[in-house]
């Protein structure tokens, strides 16, 4: 772990397994730990199953981890027969992609100043997915910007920035632990 | 259902999305909701199999209708106008308790409930099929099909072949972790301890996970993966009736853009019936 990485961009058989059991850890997960419906909120849940693409983001890269949140969302909407909502799917990819885009700068995944950076962009990623998602609620429902932000974005953004900033900095350190034991890069 | 192929059922499902979701004209969504509940029975699903699926959807469909259009009255303020026609102007009293209440609910705003059921509930049940109708294993196919490239396709069906094996490990971890005195259940504190409380389930669960994914892409390599063009272990192939859903699809998407943007027929209005119902 003390070397760069290669390009986050590369999408080769490593990445494929790796958004591939992303996508199925975010379905089994979410649906079995999607612990409360936020009153008033439509569609919005508080998932801690939110942080897999999150952190397949920072740790496999963007693709990976919007494939992770994509099609995780996708599987788990599946599980519970909610249906499909292609939005709110694409809403979850950006939570996976955005901390993806510093997954070639971080390097030690037990240093403060990765923490913080990881931190930094889950917060962001939380507010890129649910605004792109809350904001396409507008197009389908015909609700008015106050409704879509107050029922729509802030419950959302709100429940899965706690959410990623409680168990990323967790995830990050165990996998420093098994990276290391490993001999993973 | 089953027999039409699964890339023309979602070609329609998206062009009925993106069709249904251009109007607000009542006329134009009822068309879409009847067309909507005829593909729903083509799938002859029972209600105890989708029962679960319907209250998901069906709670999801009371907030952003019932809370957010009727009470509030934000979910209709992107499409219906300021003002309207009060349906109770001099307010209401609720008896027993003599409690005068004036509640803002205008005609305009209870129409676009309606319209918004129909909207709602018709792109609802086109996708609320597609789990209890569509074989998990031909997804890796019809996406590829669907003109996305090898990998990603493949990654959508091994993700599928994944979730018993994850689902088991889960369950495994969740009772070894409750045999060591861990309870999700536990409803004491904030939430913040109750998310922290995931952190011994979702660890394991992840880091193992991880750690087993070496072993399927060491795999996937001494096979050769990604060198050359997939072939698929269940091939598709479409049939006349696929080839008529593209068209209808294609046309609907087409009639749709036309009646729109050229005849400007997709916006709201309230019907005179409807309106001298109430005033």
């Amino acid at each position: 772990m003390t070397e760069k990485k290669k390009s986050i961009w590369r999408f080769g058989t490593r990445e494929v397994v790796y958004a591939a059991i992303g996508a199925a850890l975010y379905a089994v997960l979410g649906y079995a730990t999607n612990m409360l419906q936020l009153p008033g909120a439509g569609n919005v849940a508080i998932r801690p199953a939110v942080v897999v693409p999150m952190f397949f983001g920072i740790a496999f890269g963007p693709i990976v981890g919007f494939i992770t949140g994509f099609v995780g969302n996708v599987l788990s909407d599946l599980l519970s027969g909610w249906g499909f909502w292609f939005w709110w799917d694409l809403g979850n990819g950006l939570m996976g992609f955005i901390p993806g885009l510093i997954a070639a700068q971080i390097v030690d995944y037990r240093a403060t100043k990765s923490m913080v950076m990881g931190v930094v962009f889950v917060v962001l990623a939380a507010i890129g997915g649910m605004g792109v998602a809350s904001v396409s609620e507008m197009w389908v429902s015909g609700a008015d910007i106050n409704t879509v932000v107050f029922a729509n974005f802030i419950p959302a953004s709100m429940s899965n920035i706690i959410n990623g900033v409680i168990l990323l900095p967790i995830l990050m350190v165990a996998y420093a632990a098994v990276s290391k034991r490993s001999g993973r890069t | 259902m089953d027999r039409i192929d699964p890339r023309a059922r979602w070609i329609f499902s998206f062009a009925f999305l993106l069709s249904a979701t251009m109007f607000w004209n009542p006329a134009f969504l009822l068309l879409f909701f009847l067309l909507a509940v005829t593909w729903y029975l083509l799938g002859r699903t029972r209600w105890k199999e989708t029962r679960r699926g319907w209250l998901l959807v069906g709670f999801m469909l009371f907030t952003m209708i019932v809370i957010n259009t009727i009470i509030t009255g934000g979910g209709a303020g992107g499409v219906v106008p300021p003002g309207g026609h009060v349906l109770w102007p001099a307010g209401f009293t609720i008896p027993l308790v003599n409690w005068q209440i004036y509640f803002g609910l205008t005609v305009e705003r209870l129409w676009f409930a309606i319209c918004q059921l129909m909207r709602l509930g018709g792109v609802s049940l086109i996708f609320v099929l597609i789990p209890y109708t569509m074989d998990p294993r031909a997804y890796g196919a019809t996406f590829r099909g669907l003109a996305m490239p090898d990998s990603v396709a493949y990654t959508m069906e091994l993700s599928f072949r994944f979730i018993p094996t994850l689902g088991r490990d889960l369950a495994v971890t969740l009772d070894a972790q409750k045999a060591r005195g861990y309870e999700l259940e536990k409803f004491k504190g904030g939430i913040f301890q109750k998310i922290a409380r995931i952190a011994p389930l979702l660890v394991p669960v992840t880091m193992n996970a991880i750690i087993a994914s070496e072993d399927v892409a060491n795999a996937m390599d001494l096979r050769c993966f990604g060198q050359a063009k997939r072939t698929w272990i269940y091939p598709l192939r479409y049939h006349w009736w696929d080839h008529a859903l593209i068209a209808f699809s294609a046309l609907m998407l087409l009639g749709s853009v036309v009646a729109v943007h050229i005849f400007n027929a997709g916006g709201f209005w309230v019907p005179d019936w409807f309106m001298r119902l109430f005033v």
